[in-house]
């Protein structure tokens, strides 16, 4: 009993560390969000008074914040079936032996060491109409095309994403084909088994658990976008692209209303919570 | 032995004590400045340098510049100001920022107003209190093509240019070789006549640049369009774009996407990417910020071919704003900082950011330099002649960012005049609150 005891206060001034630092830089922003959420907080008025609930009335009515939320979860859905398939893919091709592997693995892991940011910037310049090394390529080919015209801005902005991210689904989906059996195959080879049955019946249900993370890193990661879009389009034109996260910014640092901003942070975790415990059971990531 | 030892230490103590309490006073003071980098970064940073190896010794000040990035200086400055910090002594700012600003900003007293320009020191007044120190002034030019605009006066050329006017415009327009005296239908019919679509033989493919992004900076340059043809934002303090004027304005920007005068691109398009339109030769003429004349005037296409004109209209407008200073309120710094800030008043300062390569708000610093960039002679003359800013009050930065938003699907055609302009005007209507 005394024993038991010892265990629990040794275990508690233990992790007492950890929680302190957990209070500091998870709860207490959490709490301050929280606190700005119920207060009238703009950068031009000094004062900052208490408003109840209005801020997240206004949220909830304000069409910019239902429009983002729908942009976002179309991009996030989108950006991430592309990179899973494409990540897949790639996968399946390093799967085998072939000449120069080890150079291109090292180059298609090249895009997702770069910052997004920086990446943003170089597409800017690199697929610009009338600078641009990929336009002025393929005009050469007869292709005028305007990469960033608006009637194929969603299309771009996922395939930018894809170039950048594919890499990482890639990464995952390799190292869980390495853990495969080889016998297993050998077994379905016997079996005459062809080779679009064998990814169909053996690899993709082996992968399962694999493609499940990637599917829940890269929609969080998706619905986070941020800075990619912000530097290309500006969320724009109108708010034809802009994500949840250019919303959340711009009220804060543009309009100065740190208040609004705050209840669309709170409002959006409200929204997204109850979907987790969901999204642990689906894909079965729940630890035991 | 003993006593030499002892002897020895106490001097060494005694000289030491002496040291630590002279030491305070010559130790200078440290001034933090955030600025972001850039021209204007670069240009402050030699005022910074020359004050102090020479005034900041004499007034015990030492200045340092702290560059941020140029595209969210004022986010940073924002969380900076709400948290009340006093990390840094002076702020960047902007006259379109000032009112949102102000409350973290002390008064600067004792300026001279007459040495300014009067668009840009009058700016950066919130209810009759200096609250920023003006450095450089941004205003906006019609630059185009000198070589093509000379070449509209032939015969052939006028014929074809009445014709294209008419398919476009619907009126049969006859050139207009003299900018400076261009309506928005002579600018038009004149990037109609440059864009290969209407004319295979124009050398540029596109005769305008759009800078059409959802971008506060590119309201900004619209409004000229809007002041230009008598509009403004609010009338009689009531919203005012959804009238004639705002909607002819919305037109204008929208009659340039959907007849394909701009590159479909420029629906994306700000300020670097309107310069890479005009240098690469695939457009001839833009409404584009004064800063872009060094550029222009030396790379590509553009390259001793660039004219400037004042933005077209019947009344002409410019836009005219100041990049600043101001002193944090929470600063606790201040004497010093007004010291380093009663010498950015200078003539003097602001002569060494001039060579540098600002573009300092004193017109007679801007005359002097005019042998090294033409367009400072312009600047001067459009922003006495031409030059307006909204002065809307603490809400200013939010509105030009919700116009833009706002405005932006009908400068490129994804909705009409008179859709977005209801809503443009109840978001007027909201922030003027």
């Amino acid at each position: 009993m005394i024993r038991q005891r010892k265990d629990k206060v040794s275990a508690f001034v233990l992790a007492s560390p950890l929680l302190l630092f957990l209070s500091a830089l998870v709860v207490w922003p959490i709490y301050l969000g929280i606190k700005t959420s119920l207060s009238r907080d703009l950068l031009s008025e000094f004062e900052i008074t208490p408003a109840g609930l209005d801020n997240f009335k206004a949220i909830l009515s304000t069409p910019d914040f239902w429009s983002a939320l729908r942009f976002t979860i179309l991009f996030a859905v989108v950006a991430t079936l592309l990179e899973g398939l494409l990540g897949f893919l790639l996968a399946l091709v390093f799967d085998r032996k072939f000449p120069g592997k080890r150079t291109l693995f090292s180059m298609v892991l090249v895009p997702i060491m770069i910052a997004p940011s920086l990446m943003a910037v170089m597409y800017r310049l690199i697929l610009n109409e009338n600078i641009g090394i990929i336009p002025g390529f393929l005009q050469k080919f007869g292709w005028d095309i305007s990469i960033f015209d608006q009637k194929y801005v969603f299309f771009t902005l996922v395939c930018l994403d894809a170039i950048q991210y594919t890499s990482f689904a890639f990464l995952l989906v390799y190292a869980a084909l390495q853990n495969i059996p080889q016998e297993i195959y050998e077994s379905a080879a016997i079996d005459g088994a062809r080779y679009r049955q064998v990814i169909a019946r053996i690899t993709i249900p082996i992968l399962r658990p694999a493609l499940a993370i990637i599917a829940m890193l890269r929609l969080i990661d998706s619905f986070r976008t941020f800075d990619t879009i912000y530097i290309l389009t500006g969320g724009g034109p109108g708010t034809s692209t802009q994500t949840i996260g250019i919303y959340i910014y711009k009220t804060a640092f543009i309009t100065g209303d740190f208040g609004m901003a705050s209840a669309a942070s709170v409002t959006l975790v409200l929204l997204l919570a109850p979907l987790m415990p969901w999204i642990i059971k689906q894909f079965r990531l729940d630890v035991k | 032995m003993r006593l030499r030892k002892l002897f020895t230490a106490a001097i060494a103590a005694s000289a030491l004590v002496a040291g630590m309490a002279i030491a305070p006073a010559y130790a200078a003071t440290e001034v933090k400045m955030i600025l972001w980098p850039g021209p204007e970064g670069e240009a402050m940073q030699k005022v910074v340098d020359a004050y102090n190896a020479g005034q900041g010794k004499k007034d015990g000040v030492v200045v340092k510049q702290v560059l941020l990035s140029r595209d969210n200086t004022f986010a940073k400055e924002a969380a900076l100001m709400k948290a009340k910090s006093s990390e840094y002594d002076i702020y960047f700012t902007a006259s379109y920022l000032v009112g949102q600003h102000a409350p973290y900003l002390s008064e600067i007293k004792g300026v001279n107003d007459k040495i300014y320009l009067k668009a840009s020191i009058d700016g950066l007044k919130v209810n009759k209190k200096q609250m920023a120190l003006p450095l450089d002034t941004s205003l906006h030019f019609m630059y185009y093509r000198t070589d093509l605009v000379s070449s509209l006066s032939s015969a052939a050329n006028t014929a074809k240019y009445k014709q294209i006017s008419k398919t476009v415009l619907g009126k049969e327009l006859s050139p207009n070789t003299d900018p400076e005296t261009w309506s928005w239908d002579d600018a038009l019919a004149t990037a109609a006549f440059f864009t290969q679509k209407y004319n295979p033989d124009s050398p540029t493919k596109y005769g305008y640049a759009l800078p059409a992004k959802n971008l506060l900076y590119n309201t900004m340059i619209w409004n000229d369009v809007l002041w230009g043809l008598g509009g403004n934002w609010y009338k009689n303090g009531q919203p005012n774009l959804n009238t004639a004027s705002g909607k002819a304005a919305i037109d204008i920007y929208r009659t340039i996407y959907t007849k394909e005068l701009t590159s479909p691109e420029s629906s994306q398009w700000e300020y670097a990417e309107t310069n890479a339109a005009l240098t690469s030769g695939n457009a001839m003429m833009a409404l584009q910020w004064n800063a872009a004349y060094s550029e222009l005037s030396k790379t590509g296409a553009t390259s001793g071919k660039v004219g400037i004109a004042a933005p077209p209209g019947k009344g002409q407008r410019t836009h005219v704003h100041a990049l600043a200073v101001g002193l944090n309120k929470y600063s606790k710094k201040q004497a010093a900082a007004q010291k380093w800030m009663k010498h950015l008043a200078t003539v003097g300062a602001m002569k060494n950011y001039a060579a540098a390569g600002g573009v300092p708000s004193m017109p007679e610093i801007l005359t002097t330099m005019v042998s090294t960039n033409a367009s400072f002679a312009n600047i001067i003359t459009y922003a006495g002649k031409y030059g307006y800013s909204e002065s809307a009050g603490a809400r200013e930065f939010d509105i030009y960012a919700k116009l833009a938003e706002v405005l932006s699907p009908a400068w490129v055609g994804q909705k009409t005049a008179d859709e977005v302009a209801s809503a443009a005007d109840a978001a007027l209507k909201s922030l003027r609150k």
